[in-house]
């Protein structure tokens, strides 16, 4: 039977920074994911690099946790990333009354956003809503969130991390309160394999509380809908938010050549199968018409729902729950030794939550490497292929 | 609504066609209909997907013999038929609906820019209609960059008669016709990589390049994202005359 240290469940991006860390700090590790590399979460994509703007009047840390994110992606992940900043459009006169207190907000968590004269607005992207009262600069830009996860994946392989894509983990082997080992199901040959490691990290997103009961482990995940809508044409080059108090439908991305209006968030129970309902989608269309007029008069390309994986239980509307990462490490509670589960968190903070369970990991294996993810290029998203 | 698919399932050495109904709401996309089947009767259905919407270029799949994106191609085209699903062809297949994107990637130019100067600066072969108004580049803006538009999603290659036959001989051909999406993408790194156009020029002269094109074009007829790989192609021919 193969053995490898760690074992990670999930080919999502935090999957792939997961891997990629810990195969840095020289353990050997296996990631499995049960269809497509990033075909939940991940790929469903909104593909904001978020700057943490949005974020800066509710959650100070998350706001700060993305600013430094973002400068480590620049660094680490430039062609990756559409960085062509993002304006907060004040367009009506709760947006107006509340831009000092944004302001003030970037600033407090070290996003350098900056008040523009409107006219300048227009004069960067002619398309925005004439009747903006304040523009606001901030250092968003857009990722293509698959090629960057696919950048994770082609580092962690080139350190030696072996990924298998259609295969499920359909037992977690315990023995005495500790981790011993995985069973998964090829999809491929429909067959079954065992793998022994020493520890597990269950970076399954929305699906990791499925994923823990295979280990007889509580995990407290709300997956929460969120529906995008995309029209073709690139309407803006930069990131276009409306300045409130975060809501729905309040962001247009524009990528390639063509622009993305998000999100909405309900409840829901079961993450698999999600699709985008009619009103979602009008809803969305005639949210973007006020951030930039016409938008619904492109032609209309794709809705999808992709579901997030928020950290905790809520009877509240899903909004309420925070975007903020957990790494529940199932030894300290007392349950099972060796098992490690990371939630929560958003595209732009993949390497983060990479780093943070990889942290808790590596002490529990008696490896004292540091997280390196942060200082070297990732490889380019087609080694991934050129390395198999 | 109500639809009918045909499936091409299983292997090379054990394939067999399944025939799926799915109910959906109309604007579901045949992406959503391999959801439906995949998270009802059929656990075990291999395809791949990611963004569904157009930008990553994994869930292209052949529909009645023809290239697409199933997440961009609406149900309600196949109403009244039974639309035949199989994976694209040229690539090594794997199972099901899913092939081995490998030999796309590896042929690409390495390390090449993924990322470009927005439209106005010029080498753009089909303009962004929508950019019209953002022609001009506003005062005080170096430039704005975007990602290339070629989303690797394999449609040409498949499309494209030489690749077709040539790549699945792979082992008997010893250098095969690259293929349009990678003569695209060395024609993109010549305009995008001024230090490496020489070097892209050079490897678009080699017998496997520009020269084993024959001009079916059916690439640019399949290219989900208006790359047109045969425009590139033709504009290659040009230069190394």
């Amino acid at each position: 039977m193969d053995y490898f240290d760690v074992v990670v469940i999930g080919g999502g991006g935090t999957g792939a920074a997961t891997a990629y860390d810990l195969s840095l700090r020289g353990l050997s590790v296996l990631l499995v994911e049960r269809g497509e590399l990033t075909s939940g979460t991940t790929g469903r994509h909104h593909g904001q690099l978020h700057s943490g703007a949005r974020y800066a009047l509710g959650d100070a840390h998350i706001a700060q946790e993305c600013m430094a994110e973002t400068r480590i992606l620049r660094r680490i992940a430039s062609d990756s990333i559409e960085y062509n900043q993002g304006l907060f459009l004040a367009i009506d006169d709760e947006g107006e009354a509340l831009t000092a207190d944004f302001i003030s907000a970037c600033r407090e968590a070290d996003i350098p956003a900056m008040e523009i004269p409107v006219q300048r607005a227009l004069e960067l992207e002619r398309r925005i809503n004439p009747k903006t009262k304040r523009a606001v600069l901030v250092p968003d830009g857009t990722i293509d969130a698959y090629r960057l996860a696919m950048r994770f994946f082609a580092s962690a392989a080139a350190r030696g991390a072996v990924v298998r894509n259609f295969t499920e983990v359909i037992d977690i082997e315990t023995s005495q309160g500790e981790v011993q080992g995985v069973r998964v199901h090829q999809l491929r040959t429909g067959t079954d394999l065992r793998y022994a490691c020493r520890a597990v990290v269950n970076a399954a997103g929305p699906w990791a509380d499925k994923v823990a009961a295979l280990a007889g482990q509580d995990v407290p995940v709300t997956p929460a809908a969120g529906t995008m809508v995309a029209v073709e044409g690139r309407l803006t080059n930069m990131v276009v938010s409306r300045l409130r108090r975060p809501g729905d439908g309040d962001i247009i991305v524009p990528q390639r050549r063509l622009s993305i209006i998000g999100s909405t968030q309900r409840k829901v129970s079961d993450p698999d199968g999600l699709r985008p309902l009619p009103e979602e989608i009008s809803f969305l269309l005639s949210s973007a018409d006020e951030l930039i007029p016409d938008f619904s008069k492109q032609p209309f390309r794709s809705a999808w729902t992709a579901a997030r994986p928020l950290a905790g239980r809520s009877n509240e509307e899903g909004r309420e729950i925070s975007r903020d990462i957990l790494v529940i490490d199932h030894g300290k509670t007392g349950q099972l030794k060796g098992f490690f589960t990371i939630l929560g968190g958003k595209a732009t903070t993949l390497r983060i939550m990479g780093e943070l369970v990889s942290d808790q990991v590596a002490q529990y294996l008696g490896n004292d490497e540091p997280c390196r993810t942060a200082l070297f290029d990732l490889y380019p998203y087609d080694y991934y292929w050129r390395l198999s | 609504m109500k639809q009918s698919l045909r499936i091409k399932r299983g292997t090379d050495e054990d394939t067999l066609y399944y025939v799926y109904e799915v109910d959906l709401p109309s604007g579901s996309s045949v992406l959503d209909a391999l959801e439906f089947i995949r998270t009802g009767t059929a656990p075990d259905l291999m395809y791949r997907h990611s963004c569904h919407h157009g930008s990553c270029g994994t869930c292209a799949v052949r529909i009645n013999g023809k290239e697409v994106l199933a997440c961009l191609t609406k149900l309600e085209d196949f109403a009244g038929t039974v639309p035949t699903i199989e994976p694209l062809a040229a690539f090594k297949h794997d199972k099901d609906l899913v092939v081995e994107p490998g030999s796309l990637f590896r042929r690409l130019p390495k390390d090449a820019i993924k990322i470009r100067i927005s439209e106005w600066i010029g080498g753009e072969i089909n303009r962004d209609p929508a950019g019209e108004a953002n022609q001009a580049r506003p005062g005080g803006i170096e430039h704005f960059v975007r990602f290339e538009d070629c989303i690797e999603c394999g449609a040409c290659i498949s499309a494209c008669p030489v690749t077709r036959q040539s790549w699945a001989e792979e082992s008997l051909t010893a250098s095969p016709f690259m293929g349009p999406a990678v003569l695209a993408a060395i024609h993109r790194e010549s305009i995008n990589n001024s230090e490496r156009r020489q070097e892209m020029l050079e490897l678009a002269k080699l017998p496997n390049g520009v020269a084993a094109c024959e001009k079916h074009f059916d690439c640019s007829r399949v290219c989900p994202r208006m790359v047109a790989p045969g425009k590139h192609i033709e504009q290659l021919r040009k230069e190394i005359l």
